[in-house]
């Protein structure tokens, strides 16, 4: 049974068009990607993306616990902070890739992806025995909205947001009278807002947006645009750049591992030994040198041998080239500036290693 | 008489066009293009390549994915339709007139391959 947000009926008021995605019923564009996609970076997007899971830990031993599951250290987040975080197996493979932000003393919020929560629920009760620790799925009681773009801030202004926030962090606020959740994170590289809220207000917040942002153009922003954008970025998708066999630290994502963390967690011995020691293969960005467009799957080859493989590509709406991340051999003479081949439909097709985000990002707001 | 009444439409969304002098011209449906949303990719054969029907003779990709494209009738490549290639966006605006592939002289027995062609408005309908 395909599932429905409680916006469904406000997309297909708009005429988008609608896919299954991760069992859930979802707007993959409600205009053209391209169009959307170029509305986030230069004016404001809204986004349903209220598939996505929202778990609730709490309890006596609520940091203790969350900080066997993930390698970042939960001690040293403070209240109304937001931190990236990974759910890795014993083997330092990725469960899951999550936010967590610290909404009280012992209560966490954890927000993790639509096609992992059961997964993800599974893991965190096999490990919670030892805890006195409270695991809340309350996935089902709020829609997230996501308003992303350069003039996100502006347009929540207008509609009562007095909050002063800078990125990764959380704090409850009012927009438009309706009582919110709202976190200045998002996954598109610009500045913007999460909004976890209510699912008895979310029709309301939804129109209230879409009309109070009428004078900034805003629009609807769908999955596709969504994830042209974060390609763009260089974020990972779970699925794709990141699965059950591939470590944090293969995925590029060491910058967000403390190394002096004390505290023993999941996969932690495969974690430090990769940083330490290094890995066998890499996460890069690649930019296509001709108009041939790599997708996920399609093998990386240099000097005729096979290095790699495509987990995400496609068209950059900004630089007007096509842009891939694949997984290579980490070796020296693998690196930014080096130009490899992905074979696409029997031939090969030059693209160049770059450096990631493909995009400059521009969500590092500091008050 | 406007296109769609003289073309017919294949299951996979192609279309076929008689010129009347031997050669066809082959296309994308505008529900194909419609459901496939922003192109930005085509892959079209060179000239004088030749196919059966049913065989796979270009790519076009969407932002989101890569489809092949079918033989509606067998047939020879006599011209690519350059402006498409360069220009993909073109097949969003218009599949029919600006936006078609190729064109072919076809090389089977073209009454026969037709069989399972549909005339527009049947297409449409089998759609619904």
């Amino acid at each position: 049974m395909i599932k429905e947000t409680f916006l469904h009926d406000k997309h297909v008021q708009l005429g988008a068009k609608m896919v299954d995605f991760a069992g859930w019923c979802m707007p993959v564009q409600y205009t053209s990607i391209i169009e959307e996609h170029k509305t986030v970076r230069e004016k404001v997007g809204l986004f349903d993306v209220s598939h996505m899971g929202e778990v609730f830990v709490s309890g006596k031993d609520a940091i203790e616990f969350l900080n066997k599951l993930v390698p970042q250290n939960i001690e040293k987040l403070n209240y109304e902070k937001a931190v990236y975080c990974q759910l890795p197996n014993n083997k330092g493979g990725l469960i899951d890739d999550l936010i967590i932000y610290k909404l009280g003393i012992l209560e966490y919020l954890v927000i993790c992806n639509a096609s992992r929560i059961d997964e993800d629920l599974n893991w965190m009760v096999r490990n919670s025995k030892n805890f006195d620790v409270k695991i809340d799925n309350r996935s089902h009681e709020f829609s997230l909205l996501a308003v992303q773009g350069p003039l996100a801030d502006t347009l929540l202004r207008t509609m009562g947001l007095t909050t002063q926030q800078e990125s990764f962090t959380i704090k409850i606020a009012k927009i438009a009278g309706v009582k919110v959740f709202i976190s200045r994170t998002g996954y598109t590289g610009e500045d913007g807002y999460e909004i976890l809220v209510e699912n008895r207000h979310s029709e309301y917040l939804w129109d209230k947006i879409l009309e109070d942002g009428k004078k900034f153009s805003i629009k609807p922003i769908g999955l596709g645009a969504r994830d042209t954008l974060r390609l763009e970025a260089a974020l990972h998708l779970y699925g794709n750049d990141l699965d059950e066999n591939t470590t944090p630290v293969e995925a590029g994502l060491s910058w967000s591992i403390p190394k002096d963390k004390e505290t023993d967690y999941n996969g932690k011995h495969v974690i430090i030994e990769q940083i330490k020691n290094g890995t066998s293969k890499k996460l890069v960005g690649l930019k296509m040198l001709d108009k041939a467009i790599a997708r996920h799957g399609y093998e990386v080859y240099k000097n005729g041998g096979k290095i790699g493989i495509v987990t995400s590509g496609g068209p950059s709406p900004v630089l007007g080239t096509n842009i891939a991340l694949a997984y290579v051999k980490n070796n020296k003479e693998i690196c930014a500036g080096t130009v490899v081949q992905v074979m696409i439909r029997e031939k090969l097709h030059d693209a160049e290693i770059v450096k990631r985000p493909f995009v400059e990002k521009r969500n590092k707001i500091r008050l | 008489m406007s296109i769609t009444e003289k073309i017919l439409c294949s299951k996979s969304h192609e279309f076929l066009l008689d010129n009347g002098d031997n050669t066809f011209t082959i296309g994308l449906t505008d529900y194909a293009v419609e459901q496939l949303g922003d192109i930005v990719f085509l892959e079209l054969p060179e000239t004088s390549t030749e196919f059966k029907k049913g065989e796979t003779f270009a790519t076009v990709e969407s932002v989101k994915a890569a489809s092949e494209i079918y033989m509606p009738v067998s047939g020879k490549i006599l011209e690519i339709n350059e402006d498409a290639v360069n220009s993909p966006e073109i097949l969003n605006e218009d599949s029919y007139e600006k936006g078609w592939l190729v064109k072919i002289e076809a090389t089977g027995d073209v009454q026969a391959e037709q069989g399972d062609l549909l005339e527009y408005e049947d297409y449409k309908e089998e759609l619904e």
